[in-house]
């Protein structure tokens, strides 16, 4: 399983920013990761895709730090690592963007962005955690100016706000912390055309700057059109991960839901 | 770790912030100001020679009104993280029973007590301070643990904390008041005045208030109280240690009480054993009319001052008007309707 995939379109000197190989995780009597083995590479959008339950929303939460995994590795930037915590992951520079958002409706969007990792004034109020309002609004705004995301307010509150312009700062945030990767969770699934490529602009955008973007999605022709790579999961494994261009939807159809593919066939799909 | 180079062709960013001034004029604590201006207004042209509007009668107010000032600063940042403590009157019950025995115990010998001849009065009240602090610190600290352990809603724990405190308070007095406490806590503290016109007890609830108002506007510890009451979920995303920050939360609100509890028996020189049963409903009534939510995300702490001053000056007026004070009740469960409607409506319209 994890002798892996050459991607094609990566020369051998380029290292993939995360990398998990074999990886098993076990709800009760549910296996919902049986070896999974995924390589996300800098500057690129790979779309994670697959079935219902074939493991895409356990692997990309295990990469976050949401879940630990049974068994297996995770290699950030060729050092293996132990990710315990969403708190550790994020210091990794690992952000997830939840399908939920996971954002406090009554806080302002400023302190959503900085929520649990507020910026503190310099100085005796350090120490009693005195924040500092004005810092963090200028690194709001300008995290949101480089996605070109639009909003009233930065201090009214997330829940004054339409589903668009949450789902775009919750985007933002990730792009402004994240410094090796960002996994997003199906993060256009409740919007509108317009909102959608709004998202859309935003995760290209977090790409260019040389991050790893992990895509999950059901969105399939969306996907062969906007990633770089697809992976494709079935049954708890990755049973293919190739470059998307020139890739037909009806071989990824038949990767995704042949009884009897493994990796091998995948890949020559 | 941002990038400040905005890219050829992107949308510079643009938003409108409301003005200080408006976001003051908008407030609710800033409404209640208003109503409780009136109010004053009101019994000052309607007693008899304007009595109510003298010096001393403001005296009187502050200080009937610091006890429920500093429960209620304390209750805004649990209702604010969205979190309730009923057990509060017991818990000023026991803060003060346990301070009126040490101070008995160390005071001096059980006939100079009697004759409330403290040979040793410094020490005994200073030992009764510290005592009630601490009974209402482990008070809260018990509180947050169970709240933690049980999974369960503070609601369910403090109401059972509430008997368990108060039969606490009755076992260890036997059901008898600890009365005849030595006067110079009376004189030096709990009826003494700063510059001879502002009574101590409301001096203290002002500084802690501002204090609050500081950490729950300017500090970390303020943003994940609201984000807990905001949404439990996102603050456990965002790493928070809601359950730490609980124990914190609680220790702030037992404390308080505690103080509570040593100002209670300051003023009046006995326990209360069968007083303060309304102090949690009086205490939550007053945050939620000053504007906190009563589900939690959004709080005032000014308002929940402000707004606490309202019973003492129902109580006052009415009884200046020769009215009974029982309408007090009346009036300010109406006032609570009002508040209570008002949020449901901002609620509403910010969806």
């Amino acid at each position: 399983m994890d002798s892996g995939f050459p991607p094609a379109e990566h020369s051998a000197g380029i290292m993939p920013v995360i990398e998990t190989r074999g990886i098993t995780k076990s709800f009760g009597h549910v296996q919902a990761l049986r070896g999974a083995s995924l390589r996300a590479y800098p500057g690129e959008v790979l779309a994670l895709i697959g079935d219902n339950g074939a493991g895409k929303s356990t692997l990309s939460n295990v990469i976050a730090g949401v879940h630990s995994a049974d068994a297996g590795e995770l290699i950030l930037r060729g050092e293996s690592v132990n990710v315990s915590s969403v708190r550790h992951a994020r210091e990794l520079g690992i952000e997830i963007v939840y399908q939920d958002l996971a954002q406090a409706p009554d806080l302002s969007v400023v302190q959503n962005f900085f929520f649990g990792r507020e910026l503190l004034v310099k100085g005796p109020g350090r120490l009693i955690g005195q924040v500092d309002e004005a810092a963090m609004r200028e690194r709001t705004k300008e995290a949101m100016s480089l996605l070109g995301a639009q909003v009233p307010s930065l201090t009214a509150p997330v829940s004054a706000l339409s589903g668009g312009q949450r789902q775009a700062i919750a985007v933002a945030r990730a792009v402004m912390w994240a410094t090796a990767a960002i996994v997003m969770d199906e993060p256009t699934a409740a919007l509108g055309t317009k909102q959608t490529k709004m998202v859309y602009d935003a995760v290209r955008a977090a790409a260019d700057r040389d991050l790893a973007v992990i895509f999950v999605s059901h969105d399939i022709p969306k996907m062969l059109d906007f990633a770089d790579r697809i992976a494709i999961m079935r049954h708890g494994q990755v049973v293919a991960q190739m470059p998307t261009a020139g890739l037909q939807l009806v071989d990824v159809l038949t990767t995704m839901l042949s009884a009897q593919a493994d990796a091998s066939e995948g890949e020559a799909a | 770790m941002t990038q400040t180079q905005t890219p050829p062709g992107a949308v510079t960013f643009d938003s409108s912030e409301p003005s200080a001034t408006r976001r003051v004029v908008t407030s609710t604590a800033f409404m209640i100001a208003i109503v409780v201006t009136v109010l004053i207004l009101l019994f000052g042209v309607l007693s008899p020679n304007g009595v109510f509007l003298s010096a001393g009668n403001f005296r009187n107010l502050a200080l009937d009104s610091a006890q429920l000032i500093l429960l209620a600063v304390g209750m805004t940042f649990l209702v604010g993280a969205g979190e309730l403590d009923l057990s509060i009157g017991a818990n000023v019950i026991l803060s003060s029973v346990v301070a009126a025995k040490v101070i008995t115990f160390v005071g001096g010998t059980p006939e100079e007590i009697l004759a409330g001849d403290y040979s040793n009065a410094a020490t005994a009240i200073l030992l009764g301070f510290l005592a009630a602090v601490v009974t209402g610190v482990l008070f809260g600290i018990v509180n947050a643990a169970l709240v933690n352990m049980l999974r369960v809603s503070s609601f369910i724990v403090t109401l059972a904390m509430m008997s368990a405190g108060s039969g606490i308070a009755y076992i260890v007095t036997g059901g008898i008041n600890v009365s005849s406490l030595p006067r110079e806590m009376q004189k030096g503290f709990g009826s003494a005045d700063l510059f001879g016109i502002i009574p101590i007890p409301a001096v203290i609830a002002v500084v802690i208030g501002l204090v609050a108002w500081f950490a729950m506007t300017k500090l970390r510890f303020g943003v994940h109280t609201l984000g807990m009451g905001s949404s439990l979920r996102a603050a456990e995303r965002a790493g928070i240690n809601i359950r730490r920050q609980r124990v914190k939360l609680f220790v702030i609100m037992g404390g308080i009480a505690g103080l509570v509890g040593f100002i209670d028996i300051s003023r009046f020189l006995t326990t209360n054993i069968q007083g303060h049963q309304g102090d949690a409903l009086a205490a939550i009534a007053a945050v939620v009319i000053g504007g906190t939510s009563l589900f939690g995300g959004r709080a005032s702490i000014l308002g929940s001052m402000i707004a606490a001053i309202i019973p003492a000056i129902l109580i006052n007026g009415l009884v200046i008007m020769r009215v009974g004070s029982f309408y007090q009740l009346v009036v300010t469960g109406v006032i609570l309707l009002i508040a209570v409607g008002i949020d449901q409506r901002r609620r509403a319209q910010s969806k």
